[in-house]
C-alpha cells in the first residue's frame, strides 16, 4: 500500500515541479561544482528547476531573474542523509520489528525544523525512523520545501530505505521491558527471523501470482501482512537498508546478513567503528554515515576517532557526514570543516561528504549533489568558503526557488514585530517530537 | 650483591631522568605569531618558558642552556583554552566509570575533588584539542549539585592536576523533581530560599561556636567533639555561598529561570554567575547593570518557532556589545558530552554572526578564567603566568586549525590520546588486510 501511495505522490510531485519550478541566474560568484573544479567569477543558470548552464562565460537568457552573488560562494545544496526533522513521531518503540511503519505518514511540511535547517544551506534530507527497533520503519527522502503540500517534499522516483538498528538501543528498549532482544544475539535473531518469514511470505505470494498469471482458477490469495509486505519489497530490492551500527563486529555482521538475504545495504549510520573495518566496508560498497568528532557519549561510541576518516578515505569508503540532529543539521558545513583538522583528505573530497556522497547514498547522484548541467537547481550560497567556519549561509535555493534568504530572515534585519512573519500552518501541531530528538547536545544518548 | 646495587643505581638514574622530563621543561618557542589575547596585540616573536611559567615574550630571545627550542614559524601561539564547565576527570568509562550527579535534591557538599581520575581518557583527548584548563563540576541534575574544581589537564595524580578547590557551587534552576518536592519552578525557588536561610542561621551558629571555643581554650578538645557531633556537612558547604565567599553558577533553561536566579542573587547578595542556553538577551541590560558574568551555552540552541533562525547565533555579539563578561560553553555537559574539545564551534558560529574574532577568543580563554577567578594564573600569554601554551596551525576559531604542540604548566605534552592510539592500531590492521587481499 505504501508503495502505491508513493507512486501517486511521485506523479503529483512531477506535476507540482512543473508548476513551482523557477528560472534563476546567479552571477559573479565562486562556484564550487564538486565534480568539475572551482569556477571563479562564474554564472549558474537554472531553468525549469534544472541547471542549464554553469561556467565562466555563460550567456544569461533574457527575461530571467538575476541575482548578483559577486564575492560569494555557490555550492550544491547540502544533503543530510540521516535526520529526524519534520516528523511528528520518530520511534514506534512497541515492537522490535515494525516495517509496516512509513515515515512519510509522520511528515510535517510546516515543521519549524525545516525552516531552521534551510538556513544552513540544506536542501535535501532523509528523515528517519528512530533506533529503538531492530527493524524500524521506512525512511523518507525529502526536499525542504517548507510548508508546501507533502507531495512537493517527497522526491519522486527515489528508492526509499528501511531503517534497521543494532547494538545498545534495541537492547535497552526491549531488555528493559523483559523482552527479546536484550542482547546482540537477540538483535541478530529478531532480524533473521523476520527476514526468514518474509522469504516464506514472498514465496507464497510469488506462487499465487504465478498461478494466477498461468490462468489457474479458484485460487485463494495468501493472507496479507503489512509488515511482511515491506520486507518483501526489501527482498525484491524495491527498498534498501540504512542500518544504525556502532561497533565493528556489528558492521561486519550486517554486511554479511545483507549478503545472506541478498538485500541492498546502502548506508551504515553512526558507524563509529567504521575505520576499524574500512576495507570490509569498501568491498561491500556501503557508505559510512556519521559524525566527525563525537565520541564516548555511550559505551558503544567510546572508540569514536576522527582520525579514522583517513583510514576510510584511503580504503575507498565513501564518507557521508550526517547530523542525526536538528541542531547540527543547521551547520553541517562547519562540522565538515573539522575533517581537515584531523585528516589530510583534500577539501573537495570533504565537500563531497555533505553533497555528492550523501546524494549517492540516497541513489540520487545523477540528480543532486553537484553543480552540473541537467542536475536539480539546488543551491546554497555562502558569504565565505563553506569550509571556513566563520562563514554563514546567505541563500538556499531548491529547484530554482528561493526558500531561505538571510537578508529577510536574520535577527539583524528583522525587528521584533516582524518576527511573526511565518504564520502557523493551519491545523498543524508543532513538531515537538522532532525537536526532542537531540535539541540539546547533552541529550545525545536519546536517539543515538 | 654489588651488581644488584648497580642495577638499583641505574634504575634510580633512569627514574630521576624521567622525573626531570616530567618536571617543568625549559622551552623556547621561536618565530611564532604570538596571540596573547589580553593586552598587547599580536606579534611575531619568541616565548620563553621556565619552571612552569611564562618568563618572557619578545624577539630574538636567547635559548637558555638545555632549553627545548620549538620552531613556530608560520604557526600561531595561543594561551590554552579554558573550558568553563565540564565533567573531565569524573566521567570515566560510560556506565560504571561515571561519577557524576549524586542522588539528592540538595548535595552542595559533593566535591569532584574526591573522584578525579587522572586516567580518564577524556583528559588526553581534550588537551589535544588545545584545552589546557577546565572547571570540573560534580553534577547538574539536582537543584543544589555540589562544588567544582579547576584542573590543569596534566599530572599523574589527582592532587597534581587540581589547581583550585571549591571554585563555585552549581545550582540548577530547572532541575524539577518528579513526583516529589520541588516539582515546579516556584517550588525550586522556595526550596533554595529555605536552604539559604538555614545556611545563614548555621553560619551564625558557627561563628558563635568559634567565639566560645576561642574564649575557653582549655575545653577546646571537648568543644571540638561536641561541634563535630552537630556538624552538618550540607550546611557547611552552603555557608561560603551565602556569605559571598564562593560564587554560584546558576544553570538556567529559559526566561523564567534566569529571572528567578537574578532575584535570588540580589536577595542573598550572592556572587552569582548565570549559565544560560537561551533567552539571555531578555535580561541583558539588567545583567550588564548588575555586573553579573554569563556562561553562554546557547549558541547552538534552536530558537523558538517564532524567533529568527539566528537569534542564538547572534547572542554573543550582543553580549559583547553590552560589555557583559561572558564565556563560551559548548552546551552539553556531563557523561553525554565528552567532546569538550569542540568548544571553539560556538565561537566560530558567533563570529560568523557578528562577534569579532578577538572577543570570541577572549570568551574561550581569559573570560572563563576571569569568571572562575583564575585570571591571574591562566587565560592569556603574559610574563609571570602559568605556562599553558598551545601552538596551532591557525586560529582556534577555524574548524580546520590543528593543534601541534601543547604545553601545560611548562610541560611538553605528548601528542597522543586514546584516539591517536586507536588510529595507529587500526591503520596497521586495515592496511595489512588490504595488502593481503591484493
Amino acid at each position: 500500500m505504501g508503495r502505491r501511495f508513493i507512486v501517486i505522490l511521485a506523479t503529483l510531485a512531477v506535476i507540482a515541479n512543473c508548476v513551482w519550478a523557477q528560472d534563476l541566474a546567479l552571477k559573479g560568484g565562486t562556484i564550487l561544482t564538486i565534480t568539475d573544479g572551482t569556477i571563479e567569477n562564474g554564472t549558474l543558470v537554472i531553468q525549469n528547476g534544472k541547471i542549464t548552464a554553469v561556467g565562466k562565460n555563460v550567456k544569461i537568457p533574457s527575461g530571467i531573474k538575476v541575482i548578483d552573488v559577486t564575492g560569494k560562494y555557490i555550492m550544491p545544496g547540502v544533503i543530510d542523509s540521516h535526520s529526524h526533522i519534520a516528523l511528528t513521531d520518530v520511534n514506534e518503540a512497541t515492537d522490535p520489528v515494525t516495517p509496516q511503519i512509513w515515515m512519510w505518514e509522520a511528515l510535517e511540511p510546516g515543521s519549524d525544523s525545516i525552516r531552521k535547517t534551510l538556513a544552513g544551506g540544506v536542501t535535501t534530507v532523509k528523515t528517519m525512523h528512530g533506533s529503538a527497533n531492530v527493524i524500524g520503519g521506512v525512511n523518507v527522502t525529502i526536499k525542504l520545501r517548507y510548508d508546501r503540500p507533502v507531495e512537493e517534499l517527497i522526491i519522486p522516483g527515489v528508492r526509499q530505505q528501511l531503517k534497521m538498528a543494532l547494538g545498545e538501543n534495541p537492547k535497552r528498549v526491549y531488555g528493559s521491558k523483559q523482552r527479546i532482544p536484550s542482547t546482540r544475539m537477540g538483535n541478530a535473531y529478531v532480524a533473521r527471523k523476520a527476514f526468514i518469514e518474509a522469504k516464506e511470505y514472498k514465496a507464497k505470494w510469488d506462487k499465487y501470482e504465478k498461478d494466477k498469471a498461468s490462468g489457474k482458477k479458484d485460487l485463494t490469495p495468501p493472507k496479507k501482512d503489512l509488515r511482511m509486505e515491506t520486507l518483501k519489497m526489501v527482498l525484491e530490492k524495491k527498498l534498501s537498508i540504512d542500518c544504525h551500527t556502532y561497533r565493528a563486529d556489528e558492521i561486519v555482521w550486517i554486511i554479511n546478513f545483507c549478503k545472506e538475504f541478498d538485500i541492498d545495504l546502502l548506508q551504515l549510520s553512526h558507524c563509529i567503528d567504521g575505520y576499524k573495518v574500512a576495507d570490509i566496508m569498501a568491498e561491500a560498497g556501503v557508505f559510512y554515515g556519521g559524525w566527525v568528532d563525537w565520541w564516548g557519549f555511550k559505551e558503544e561510541a567510546y572508540d569514536g576517532c576522527p582520525y579514522g576518516m583517513q583510514i576510510m578515505h584511503d580504503a575507498g569508503v565513501k564518507i557521508v557526514i550526517n547530523s542525526d540532529s536538528p541542531v547540527e543539521g543547521r551547520y553541517l558545513f562547519r562540522v565538515a570543516a573539522k575533517v581537515l583538522k584531523y585528516t589530510d583528505i583534500p577539501e573537495n573530497e570533504v565537500l563531497k561528504m555533505i553533497t555528492l556522497n550523501p546524494a549517492e547514498s540516497l541513489e540520487l547522484g545523477d540528480r543532486i549533489g553537484s553543480l552540473e548541467k541537467g542536475k536539480d537547481g539546488d543551491i546554497a550560497v555562502f558569504d565565505k568558503h563553506p569550509l571556513d567556519t566563520t562563514t554563514k549561509c546567505l541563500m538556499t535555493i531548491i529547484e530554482g526557488e528561493i526558500f531561505f534568504d538571510y537578508t529577510k530572515e536574520s535577527v539583524t534585519v528583522t525587528s521584533e514585530g516582524e518576527q511573526h512573519r511565518f504564520p502557523p500552518p493551519n491545523g498543524r501541531v508543532e513538531s515537538i517530537e522532532a525537536s526532542h530528538v537531540a535539541s540539546h547536545k547533552s541529550d545525545k544518548g536519546g536517539n543515538r | 650483591m654489588k651488581r644488584i646495587s648497580h642495577l638499583v643505581l641505574v634504575v634510580f638514574i633512569l627514574l630521576a631522568g624521567a622525573e626531570a622530563f616530567a618536571a617543568a621543561d625549559t622551552i623556547l618557542i621561536k618565530n611564532g605569531t604570538i596571540v596573547p589575547v589580553k593586552g598587547d596585540s599580536t606579534t611575531t616573536g619568541d616565548l620563553l618558558i621556565e619552571n612552569g611559567k611564562i618568563i618572557k615574550i619578545g624577539t630574538r630571545i636567547q635559548a637558555p642552556a638545555g632549553a627545548k627550542v620549538i620552531d613556530a614559524s608560520g604557526k600561531y601561539v595561543y594561551p590554552g583554552l579554558v573550558a568553563v564547565m565540564t565533567a573531565v576527570g569524573v566521567t570515566g568509562y560510560p556506565g560504571a566509570g561515571n561519577d557524576t550527579d549524586e542522588v539528592g535534591t540538595s548535595t552542595p557538599h559533593m566535591d569532584p575533588y574526591d573522584a578525579i581520575n587522572p586516567e580518564d581518557e577524556c583528559i588526553e583527548v581534550t588537551r589535544l584539542g588545545g584545552v589546557t584548563t577546565v572547571q570540573t563540576v560534580s553534577g547538574t541534575r539536582s537543584v543544589i549539585n555540589g562544588k567544582s574544581v579547576i584542573l590543569h589537564l596534566e599530572g599523574d595524580l589527582a592532587d597534581k592536576m587540581v589547581a583550585k578547590r571549591y571554585v563555585a557551587q552549581i545550582i540548577n534552576m530547572g532541575a524539577r523533581e518528579q513526583n516529589k518536592y520541588p516539582s515546579t519552578q516556584p517550588g525550586i525557588v522556595s526550596f533554595l530560599r529555605t536552604k539559604f536561610d538555614q545556611a545563614l542561621e548555621y553560619s551564625e551558629k558557627l561563628s558563635e561556636t568559634d567565639k566560645k571555643s576561642q574564649k575557653d581554650k582549655n575545653k577546646k578538645d571537648e568543644k571540638g567533639k561536641e561541634s563535630l557531633a552537630q556538624r552538618n556537612l550540607e550546611m557547611e558547604a552552603l555557608v561560603p555561598v551565602v556569605t559571598g565567599k564562593v560564587p554560584v553558577i546558576f544553570i538556567t533553561t529559559d526566561e523564567v529561570t534566569i529571572r528567578n536566579a537574578l532575584e535570588i542573587i540580589k536577595k542573598y547578595k550572592l556572587k552569582g554567575i548565570i549559565r544560560a542556553n537561551s533567552a539571555i538577551l531578555k535580561y541583558a541590560d539588567r545583567i550588564a547593570k548588575e555586573n553579573i558574568p554569563v556562561i553562554w551555552a546557547g549558541t547552538t540552541t534552536i530558537p523558538g518557532r517564532w524567533e529568527p533562525f539566528d537569534l542564538n547565533y547572534h547572542t554573543a555579539a550582543v553580549l559583547a556589545e553590552k560589555g557583559i563578561l561572558f564565556a563560551f560553553d559548548p552546551g552539553g555537559w556531563g557523561p553525554g558530552n565528552r567532546n569538550v574539545r569542540d568548544m571553539p564551534t560556538p565561537a566560530s558560529i558567533s563570529v560568523a554572526h557578528g562577534l569579532s574574532e578577538k572577543k570570541a577568543l577572549e570568551a574561550l580563554t581569559i573570560n572563563p578564567a576571569q569568571i572562575l577567578g583564575i585570571e591571574e594564573e591562566v587565560g592569556s600569554l603574559e610574563a609571570g603566568k602559568t605556562a599553558n601554551v598551545v601552538i596551532w596551525t591557525g586560529s582556534p576559531i577555524q574548524g580546520r586549525s590543528r593543534v601541534e604542540t601543547v604545553i601545560i604548566r611548562g610541560k611538553l605534552i605528548p601528542m597522543t590520546s586514546l584516539q591517536t592510539r586507536l588510529y595507529e592500531k587500526f591503520k596497521k590492521i586495515v592496511y595489512e588486510r588490504m595488502k593481503k587481499k591484493k
